[in-house]
């Protein structure tokens, strides 16, 4: 089997095929959480955001919270979850909530407002009411790396940086990938029995490429990070969903979003100026420390949803959908990053069927493999030795990053930050970025002209998700970062 | 609250106010310096740019109208250059360049960087390609890359390990003899072809002129160091050159003082408040010199919907809406938000404020757009000399 793109969907379908015996490949155009997965909040659903308007939804984010709690315990932060009314928020939508988290057989608490600041003291304190619910934070980065480990102990290959190019046919039938790496220009062909097309927005790109048609729907969502974290808990407003309601607590720093905003191409999306206001007024009525919080960054994921004629895309529903189109290939979308293991299931189900093979999925009851290796952040072990810090905001020392790059066998700068954290405190990489590269050149993991022209489009990728979230401290670090670079390194002139 | 009274009080200790500082006691004024801490100075190459262009008058002649480098006359600005010179010759920290001719300086990416007046110890500093040199670099240095210019041109490289892994620290190393000699006894044994040498700029702090004709003396040719990222050595030898000099001219420095309050009377500023030592004290002058630099240095600070400027709230010019501030081209450097700062009259007074007894210079100044007309330090040395001048007539 060949799964296309390395997102949660396509990860948890290589774990589901190797425990399964099945030999695969996973190919994905950047690195693990490219596309949507990345660019969400990290939130594990209680599913309570969805009991008044996609019950089914609401129920299998329930059963599969419970799941990813048991197989992923060191993964996932119980952080538990808040929706919280505030003045002026409907009475009659909270019946609907209860009333939908019982149907759903979603455990609730109603916590009174002192109850309610007592469990999450940032609160706005004129909280009317909150609702407890087993909302919980999950890496969804560090989610795909420990499904795919059980990918690669079964001795599966991956290819990461490999762009899909061409579906390769004989006889009406998809038999393969021509793929070019997106560094070095390589090309390979690599050949299967079965394709799986997982590549979320791009799903009716790449089914394109087999003559296939997929009807989807591409909403995009916007997020911001803060430098700190603001809650312990999973904040959400107890509302018909809308923009800015949700905040989720992910280690040390927090997040908040979305909005909804319909895109044509997941390649050009960009987060817009009033996407960050809106959001940050949205939040900051929920807990207030929003409004002097430093935010670090603000980037934009797309959903890839099911095509409806509905014109909100927030009333598109969440489930997902397999089609199999009768050639090979398989088109899986829709869904949500709660609800990822199973669709994998459900989808290396189908497989089995076409197969023409009897095992059932193991997904749900054995454990993550590597968590043990992940588990956590810890700190103490980074804080051991501080000399050879290359990256001060997130202590990350030089040998994290030439380990990192040996068992990866890639350099991609990006690779680096999402495996060690690299580069993602507040000044979003704008000194270690550069003290990185130099690292890779030096052990001739990386040609001095890729690190030169990685770190031009580092700077400017960086600065795309730091733009609109430029005042205050953030600001003055940004005039810092681009002193450095433009002043003392002279970039601009040779630009 | 403890009360002193001046005849002038600096805000500000980076280029702008210091050279305000050696203006003011050339003059006999009782002057004083009140600073939250180290100046941008300090991050900088220690190089002064003016504004890029083959001659630096030229270009500055060229600047837009509004651009605050045309509040200074030809002969202001000769006279600020002729100043400093002397004071880095005096101070053995000596400094080469001339306004009618810009020159270009290596960087630590192998890329060139153009300014006016620099170092003696990057006098040396290749203009082309074509000069060939060696490269001596120390082992596990955490801001410098050889490869960065090795990708270039062609470079050879030797590597001394002097133990510790930062600028600051090599630096401070050099200031021993002990070191020093070990390293040259090293750098002997080294077979160098090439006629030139560079370094990375970490070849100590206060005596760094001697340690720097050691290494040339040693080799028996010409040395010119790389300026590298924060901590910058040269941009810390440059600072600390004009912060003695102040010192030594009379100048009282107030470090680590924050200016929390003002006192005003109708239109004019009595006195400026600081925390420090855990009490307020209260530090009283005819005059003041705004010298506090823009974002970075904390001069200004911005709001989603505003930029303020922190210490007399004065009205600071900002060019529209939040979301026009920057470009998508991070490299583009013409970003509004560079416009922001203070307009001010010919006698460096701030434009529409009714007080009569500010002066405005450096880097809060606004429509500086420093980046985009590599103009920082020649900009700040050069109105801190013109603010302080018109200042001391105005008190005379």
């Amino acid at each position: 089997v060949i799964i296309i793109g390395g997102g949660a969907t396509g990860c948890g379908i290589a774990r589901d095929l190797a425990l399964r015996g099945i030999g695969h490949c996973l190919i994905e155009k950047g690195d693990y959480a490219a596309g949507a997965t990345g660019a969400c909040h990290g939130l594990l659903h209680s599913g309570g955001r969805y009991v008044v308007t996609d019950p089914i939804a609401a129920r299998e984010c329930y059963e599969e919270n419970l799941i990813l709690r048991r197989i992923g315990s060191k993964c996932v932060e119980q952080t538990g979850g808040l929706f919280v009314r505030l003045p002026g928020d409907s009475k009659r939508f909270r019946e609907r909530f209860l009333r939908g988290c019982d149907e759903a057989g979603i455990p609730t608490e109603i916590l009174s407002t002192t109850q309610a600041l007592e469990a999450e003291p940032n609160l706005n304190p004129a909280v009317e009411e909150a609702i407890r619910v087993p909302d919980c934070s999950i890496d969804p980065f560090r989610l795909c790396l420990l499904n795919m480990k059980t990918s690669q102990l079964a001795g599966n290959p991956v290819f990461t940086h490999h762009r899909v190019t061409e579906i390769l046919k004989s006889h009406g039938r998809c038999t393969g990938v021509r793929t070019v790496h997106t560094v070095t220009g390589e090309t390979r062909e690599i050949h299967g029995n079965i394709l799986v097309n997982a590549s979320g927005a791009w799903t009716d790109r790449i089914a394109a490429l087999a003559g296939c048609e997929v009807p989807v729907t591409l909403s995009k969502g916007s997020l911001v990070i803060t430098n700190q974290r603001i809650s312990n808990m999973v904040i959400n407003r107890l509302r018909p969903p809308s923009d800015g309601d949700i905040i989720v607590p992910n280690e040390a720093v927090s997040l908040a979003g979305t909005t909804a905003l319909s895109a044509d191409n997941p390649d050009k999306i960009r987060v817009q100026p009033e996407e960050v206001d809106a959001i940050i007024r949205e939040a900051g009525k929920m807990l207030p420390r929003f409004h002097s919080a430093r935010i670090i960054r603000a980037f934009s994921g797309v959903r890839p949803l099911l095509a409806s004629l509905k014109k909100d895309s927030r009333e598109v529903s969440r489930g997902f959908q397999i089609i199999d189109h009768g050639n090979g290939l398989y088109s899986i979308i829709g869904g949500k990053l709660t609800t990822f293991r199973l669709m994998a299931e459900k989808m290396v189900d189908a497989i089995m069927t076409a197969f023409n093979l009897k095992r059932s999925c193991e997904t749900a009851q054995k454990p993550l493999d590597g968590q043990d290796e992940l588990s956590g952040y810890p700190l103490s072990k980074r804080l051991a030795d501080l000399s050879d810090v290359v990256c001060e905001c997130e202590l990350v020392r030089k040998e994290d990053i030439v380990r990192t790059i040996r068992e990866n066998g890639s350099c991609h700068i990006g690779d680096i930050s999402h495996r060690t954290r690299l580069g993602m405190g507040p000044c979003q990489g704008g000194f270690c970025t550069f003290r990185a590269l130099g690292i890779l050149q030096t052990e001739r993991m990386m040609t001095p002209n890729q690190s030169r022209r990685m770190l031009h489009e580092f700077l400017q990728r960086r600065f795309r998700g730091i733009r609109h979230v430029l005042w205050g401290d953030q600001l003055r670090e940004e005039q810092l970062v681009e002193y450095l670079y433009l002043g003392i390194l002279g970039m601009e002139e040779e630009a | 609250v403890s009360a002193i009274e001046y005849d002038v009080v600096i805000i500000g200790g980076g280029l702008a106010g210091l050279t305000a500082g050696a203006v003011l006691t050339h003059r006999g004024l009782r002057t004083a310096l009140v600073t939250s801490g180290e100046p941008t100075a300090c991050l900088s190459t220690g190089c002064i740019d003016f504004c890029k262009g083959p001659s630096a008058l030229e270009a500055m002649a060229a600047l837009p109208a509004e651009h605050p480098l045309h509040l200074i006359s030809t002969g202001d600005l000769h006279a600020a250059k002729d100043m400093f010179l002397k004071i880095m010759a005096k101070s053995d920290l000596l400094y080469h360049g001339d306004l009618g001719h810009n020159r270009r300086i290596l960087t630590a990416i192998g890329s060139y960087k153009t300014t006016c007046l620099v170092p003696d110890t990057m006098q040396a500093s290749p203009e082309s390609e074509h000069q060939a040199f060696h490269l001596v670099t120390f082992a596990g240095l955490k801001d410098f890359y050889p490869s960065y210019i090795t990708a270039r041109r062609a470079v050879s490289v030797s590597t001394y390990d002097a133990g510790v892994c930062t600028t600051m620290g090599i630096a401070t190393r050099f200031e021993s003899e002990e070191f020093l000699d070990d390293f040259l006894l090293w750098l002997g044994g080294l077979t160098i072809r090439e006629d030139l040498i560079a370094i990375p700029a970490v070849l100590g702090l206060e005596s760094a002129s001697r340690i720097f004709r050691a290494v040339g003396e040693k080799m028996n040719r010409p040395v010119f160091e790389i300026p590298t990222l924060p901590p910058s050595i040269p941009g810390r030898r440059l600072f600390n050159a004009l912060k003695n000099h102040f010192r030594a001219q009379g100048g009282d420095i107030y470090w680590n003082w924050p200016v929390d309050g003002v006192e005003k009377t109708g239109t004019t500023i009595e006195a400026v408040y600081t925390q420090s030592h855990g009490r307020p004290s209260r530090i009283g002058a005819r005059a003041f010199l705004l010298a506090t630099g823009s974002f970075v240095g904390g001069g200004l600070t911005s709001t989603r919907e505003a930029i303020i400027e922190n210490v007399f709230n004065l009205p600071v010019h900002i060019p529209a809406g939040r979301d026009t501030w920057f470009e998508d081209n991070y490299f583009f450097a013409n970003h509004a938000v560079s416009k922001a700062g203070i307009t001010v009259d010919k006698t460096f007074r701030p434009d529409s404020s009714p007080l009569v007894n500010v002066f405005v210079c450096g880097g809060i100044l606004a429509h500086t757009q420093i980046l985009k007309y590599g103009c920082g330090h020649g900009l700040s040395l050069s109105t801190g000399y013109a603010a302080a001048r018109a200042c001391a007539e105005t008190l005379s």
